[in-house]
């Protein structure tokens, strides 16, 4: 099939969802000690600001900071007591990537494509303020661009790019991220 | 310093050798980078990784990152047709602000970055996260390092081309404010 004869995949329902925002919401739970130990050891950044109080008390940052990329991954934090949005995304669909079907809070709807496979295309980082430890996050996604793209054996396919905010509880916004999906 | 060029002209385990990634005591006594010291064409230290498979399940525990394509080998092969199991998107994602931070500290700011992932990493790849310098501007007091940034393979493969800003002070100036404030076009 030509790219000329495939069906487009930006449908008016895809286009629609540009711009599509979903609340503010809380995290849940606070940015904790715990967390951010996992975290750094996985990442394999030893960084003293993280763990060491005296010598961030005497840093620049008065405190210890926590990279503003990992509340990004806090805000996907499963609440107890709604449920198991693992086992619902199985029973749903048995063959469930373990992510595009796994609900999570705050999510934005998806973005209606018969499109089921799901790759990072790319992402944007902008930072600046550190969380600290005991933080509250609010966050709120957008879907702040879609495009569609033809590949090489001419089926389209589509880049998905959510934007998201995030911010401390006395309203700093401490990084946005944008993370760019590409289904096909 | 070695180069990027140099390290692609070794062998894997000759490359993992020049692993520039500082431990916790490296970061304490980093000396900081003024802006006026920067010139365009330099390289920042190389960050060498191998990740194993333990380290991928560590990663998708420690983000609560629940996609198959990183710890189920089954569905990787036969539902995603990828070769293996893959490397995190999000970890390499969460390199880049690692890296850009341990070069500007203590006094400087990793302000942004953005890149694209266009090759997939497998287990066992030695991988190079690299950065060089392109342009450096003055604005508002502060200094503005343009970078390009990546993570190639062993094999030379980019597998995520991107750019960087960060922020240095100037020598005799002003301290770089935090929380940040972008400066003024």
């Amino acid at each position: 099939m030509s790219s000329q004869q495939a069906e487009s995949k930006m449908t008016p329902e895809v286009q629609a969802m540009i711009g599509v925002e979903g609340d503010i919401v809380e995290m849940m739970g606070v940015v904790d000690q715990e967390y951010l130990r996992r975290f750094a050891q996985a990442l394999m950044d030893p960084d003293p600001m993280y763990w060491d109080e005296e010598w961030a008390k005497n840093s620049k940052f008065g405190r210890l900071t926590v990279p503003p990329i990992m509340v990004s991954y806090m805000s996907s934090r499963i609440p107890l007591g709604g449920g198991d949005p693992v086992t619902q995304a199985f029973e749903e669909n048995p063959f469930s990537d373990g992510i595009g079907s796994v609900k999570k809070f705050g999510e934005l709807p998806n973005v209606p494509t018969d499109l089921v496979r799901v790759v990072n295309g790319g992402n944007e980082l902008e930072l600046y303020e550190y969380p600290s430890i005991g933080d509250r996050i609010k966050f709120q996604h957008r879907y702040s661009d879609i495009r569609e793209r033809v590949g090489r054996e001419g089926n389209p396919f589509l880049l998905i790019t959510r934007e998201t905010k995030f911010y401390n509880q006395d309203d700093h916004l401490l990084c946005i991220t944008r993370a760019t999906t590409i289904r096909r | 310093m070695v180069t990027v060029d140099d390290l692609l002209n070794m062998d894997p385990e000759d490359i993992l050798k020049h692993n520039e990634r500082p431990d916790d005591q490296a970061i304490r006594n980093k000396q900081q980078i003024y802006y006026d010291d920067v010139e365009v064409g330099q390289e920042l230290p190389k960050y060498i990784y191998r990740q194993t498979p333990t380290h991928l399940f560590r990663w998708s525990a420690s983000i609560e990152n629940f996609h198959r394509i990183h710890y189920d080998l089954d569905f990787a092969l036969n539902h995603d047709k990828n070769p293996t199991i893959l490397v995190h998107g999000s970890w390499k994602q969460s390199v880049v602000p690692q890296f850009l931070k341990d070069w500007v500290s203590p006094g400087g700011w990793p302000w942004k970055a953005r890149f694209e992932h266009r090759a997939m990493l497998t287990p066992n790849d030695v991988l190079i996260m690299w950065g060089t310098v392109v342009d450096k501007t003055e604005k508002d007091g502060m200094g503005i390092i343009e970078l390009e940034i990546g993570m190639k393979t062993q094999d030379g493969v980019e597998s995520m081309p991107g750019t960087a800003t960060v922020v240095l002070p100037i020598r005799g100036g002003k301290e770089i404010p935090y929380p940040f404030i972008p400066p003024q076009d």
